[in-house]
C-alpha cells in the first residue's frame, strides 16, 4: 500500500455537496457529524471549501442546473479526490428520474466510488460506506481520481 | 377593525366584481374576480387593507388556467385568498409587481412553468429552469410532453 | 563551526523539526481535550501527523487570476517566522547567555508574522470569501497587538531589561497584582492571535468555507497548518517565559515541572474556552480588545510602574 493511499485513507476531508436536494439525506449527513457518530476517531473532518476536500459526499437529485456546478466543483477539488454519492438520488434519480429538470445522474459524467442507498440511509449507513471505500483502497480494489473532467479524464 | 368589518370591506369595495365569495372556515376566505380587476383587488389588499402577499400559486385545471393570490392579514390571523381564471390558450393577465415587489420572483417561476404572460412585468426571466430552455415548452401544464 | 551548530539549531532543535513535532502534538491534545469537552473519542496520537502527510500528497491549486508567487511565499514567511521565534526562544530557555538585548521585542516581531503571512495569502487568492477573512484578520490583528505588548512591558518594567535571559533570572512577574493582570491580559490576547473561538472569525469554517484559507490546498495548507499548531505550541511557551521568568529559568526540576505544569494549563484553558464559547463578530472583538482588554492592560502597566 503506497504513501498516498496510506496518508489519504488516514485522513479524510470530508465535504457536503448537496444539489437540489430535498434535504433529507443532507440532515442525516449533518447527523453524521455530530459527536454522537464522531467520525474524527476515524480521522475524518468536515471542510468547508472545496480545495480543502478529499471525500465528496453527493446528495440531491442534481438537475440541469446543478449539474454544470457540481462539474466545475469537481474539477477544483484537488486530485487524488473520492466521491460517494448518499441516497437513491445521485444514484439513480428515484422518483425524478426522467423529470423534465434532470437530465442524467452524476454517475454518467462522474466516477462514484460508493452509493450508499436509502431515502434518507441512516448515519450508520453512510459511515459504513465510507469505511468501505477506505477498505478497498487500502487492499488495491480501488483507486481514487487523479484527473479533472475538463481535461478529458472521466473513469480511471 | 376585526375579521368580519375587514370582509365586509372588501366586498363593498369590489361589489358587482366580485364574481364568487365562500368562506371555507372562518378564517380562510376566497374570492374569484375576473382577471381585469386583479390589479385593483392587489391594489386594494395591500395598500389599503395592508395584508401581505403570502404567495401566489397556478393551476392548470382541464377548463383554465389559474391564479391564486393569498394574502395574509396577521393582525387578524386569516387568509383571503383571491382566484382568478385564464384562458387556456392565451393565458395572459397584468402583472401585479408594480403594486407589491414580493410578487416579481413568483410571477418569474409561473411564467417559466405554466405559461402565463404577465404584463408589465420588469424583469421576466427564467428563474428555476435552465436559461437556454426551449421557448415555448411549460412543464407543469398538464399537455407538456417530453422531448 | 559555530555557524553550521546555529543553523543545525535552527533547524532541527529547538527549532523547525522540533517545534513542527510538538505543535503538531499540542494540536493532537488540543482535539483530544475537544473531544472529551464534546463527549466523544476523537483522533488518535498520530493524527495531525498523518493531517500534513496527507496534504503533502494532493495537488496545489494556484488560482488562475492571481498573483501566483505572493500565494505560494504566504505560507513560508509565517513558517519560517514561528521556527527563528521558536529557536530564539528556546536558545534562551535552554542557556540564557545566549539571550540578546532586544530578543522580546524580536520575538513579538516575529509572532506577528505568521498573521501577516495569512493576511498577504488570503488578498493573493482573489476571492471575496477569502478577502472578507483577510480583512477581518487585518482588524483583528490591529485590535489584540495593543494589549498583548503592553502586558508584555510589565515583566520588563519589573526586570528593567528586555532581554529574556534577565527575565529568565528575575523572580516570576505573576507574584505581583500587576504580574497577575498582565497574564490574564496576555491569555486573552494569546486567544485571539490562535484564531480560536471566540475569535475565530477570519476563518469562520461554516460562514466563510475556510475564510482566508479558502483556496490554498497540497502543500501551502499544509505549511499554514503546521505554521498554526507551531504558535499552538510556542505561544504558551512565550508566555511561560515572560511572565514566570525565574520560577522557569533556574534550571532545577521544579522549574520545569513548573514550567510544563503553567504551559499546559494555559492549553488546556484555551481549548475549553474554544469549545464553551460562541464566535463574536469582528467589531465586537476589536471593541473587546481595545476597550476592557486594554484598559486592564494599562492599569497593569501602570501598577507595575509604582512598584506593585
Amino acid at each position: 500500500m503506497s504513501f498516498a493511499i496510506q496518508a489519504l485513507t488516514r485522513s479524510l476531508n470530508v465535504f457536503h455537496l448537496a444539489g437540489s436536494a430535498c434535504n433529507n439525506c443532507d440532515i442525516e449527513i449533518l447527523d453524521a457529524l455530530t459527536p454522537k457518530y464522531d467520525i474524527e476517531r476515524f480521522g475524518m473532518t468536515l471542510v468547508g471549501s472545496i480545495r480543502h476536500a478529499d471525500l465528496i459526499l453527493l446528495s440531491g437529485v442534481f438537475n440541469k442546473k446543478a449539474a454544470e456546478r457540481l462539474k466545475i466543483l469537481y474539477d477544483q477539488a484537488p486530485k487524488p479526490i473520492l466521491v460517494i454519492a448518499v441516497g437513491g438520488c445521485p444514484a439513480t434519480g428515484i422518483i425524478f428520474r426522467g423529470s423534465y429538470n434532470c437530465d442524467a445522474p452524476p454517475s454518467d459524467y462522474l466516477p462514484i466510488d460508493a452509493f450508499v442507498p436509502g431515502c434518507p440511509p441512516k448515519p450508520e449507513a453512510i459511515i459504513s460506506g465510507v469505511i468501505k471505500v477506505i477498505g478497498r483502497l487500502r487492499s488495491g480494489e480501488a483507486r481514487p481520481a487523479y484527473e479533472n473532467l475538463a481535461s478529458g479524464g472521466h473513469y480511471r | 377593525m376585526n375579521r368580519d368589518d375587514t370582509i365586509e370591506r372588501i366586498r363593498e369595495a369590489l361589489g358587482k366584481r366580485l364574481l364568487d365569495f365562500e368562506r371555507k372556515t372562518s378564517s380562510r376566505i376566497f374570492l374569484e374576480v375576473a382577471p381585469d380587476t386583479v390589479p385593483d383587488v392587489s391594489r386594494l389588499m395591500f395598500e389599503e387593507i395592508e395584508a401581505r402577499l403570502q404567495t401566489a400559486s397556478g393551476v392548470d385545471t382541464r377548463d383554465a388556467i389559474e391564479i391564486l393570490y393569498h394574502w395574509a392579514l396577521d393582525r387578524l390571523d386569516c387568509v383571503v385568498t383571491v382566484r382568478t381564471r385564464l384562458d387556456r390558450h392565451n393565458p395572459e393577465i397584468e402583472s401585479i409587481t408594480p403594486v407589491c415587489v414580493a410578487a416579481e420572483w413568483v410571477e418569474r417561476e409561473m411564467w417559466e412553468l405554466l405559461g402565463i404572460r404577465f404584463r408589465n412585468h420588469p424583469d421576466l426571466r427564467h428563474l428555476l429552469l435552465d436559461d437556454d430552455w426551449p421557448a415555448g415548452k411549460f412543464p407543469l401544464r398538464r399537455d407538456y410532453e417530453e422531448g | 563551526m559555530s555557524d553550521v551548530w546555529t543553523i543545525t539549531q535552527f533547524l532541527v532543535f529547538p527549532g523547525l523539526v522540533f517545534t513542527a513535532a510538538a505543535g503538531l502534538l499540542t494540536s493532537w491534545l488540543d482535539r483530544k481535550v475537544t473531544a472529551w469537552v464534546q463527549m466523544r473519542v476523537g483522533p488518535p496520537l498520530a493524527q495531525p501527523f498523518y493531517d500534513i502527510a496527507k496534504l503533502m500528497i494532493k495537488e496545489t491549486c494556484v488560482p488562475a487570476n492571481g498573483s501566483i508567487g505572493l500565494f505560494l511565499f504566504a505560507p513560508l514567511l509565517g513558517f519560517a517566522a514561528m521556527a527563528l521565534a521558536s529557536t530564539i526562544l528556546w536558545r534562551a530557555l535552554i542557556d540564557p547567555e545566549t539571550a540578546f538585548v532586544g530578543d522580546l521585542i524580536v520575538l513579538l516581531y516575529l509572532l506577528a508574522m505568521p498573521a501577516l503571512g495569512v493576511i498577504l495569502g488570503s488578498f493573493a487568492s482573489r476571492n471575496p470569501l477569502a478577502s472578507l477573512g483577510g480583512s477581518r484578520e487585518v482588524k483583528l490583528m490591529i485590535a489584540y497587538e495593543l494589549p498583548l505588548v503592553l502586558a508584555v512591558i510589565v515583566p520588563v518594567i519589573q526586570v528593567g531589561s528586555i532581554r529574556l535571559g534577565d527575565i529568565l533570572a528575575a523572580p516570576a512577574a505573576v507574584a505581583s497584582p500587576s504580574g497577575v493582570l498582565a497574564l490574564l491580559v496576555a491569555a486573552t490576547c494569546m486567544q485571539a492571535k490562535l484564531s480560536s473561538v471566540p475569535f475565530d472569525m477570519p476563518e469562520a469554517e461554516t460562514e466563510l468555507s475556510g475564510g482566508a484559507y479558502i483556496e490554498y490546498s497540497g502543500p501551502p495548507l499544509a505549511m499554514f497548518k503546521l505554521t498554526r499548531a507551531m504558535m499552538l505550541f510556542t505561544m504558551p511557551v512565550f508566555l511561560v517565559v515572560v511572565f514566570l521568568g525565574g520560577t522557569v529559568g533556574s534550571g532545577t526540576w521544579e522549574s520545569a515541572a513548573a514550567g510544563v505544569g503553567t504551559w499546559l494549563l494555559l492549553i488546556v484553558l484555551m481549548v475549553v474556552i474554544r469549545n464553551t464559547t460562541p464566535r463574536v463578530r469582528i467589531d465586537q472583538a476589536v471593541r473587546f480588545f481595545w476597550g476592557p482588554v486594554t484598559l486592564v492592560a494599562l492599569v497593569a502597566a501602570g501598577l507595575a510602574w509604582i512598584g506593585w
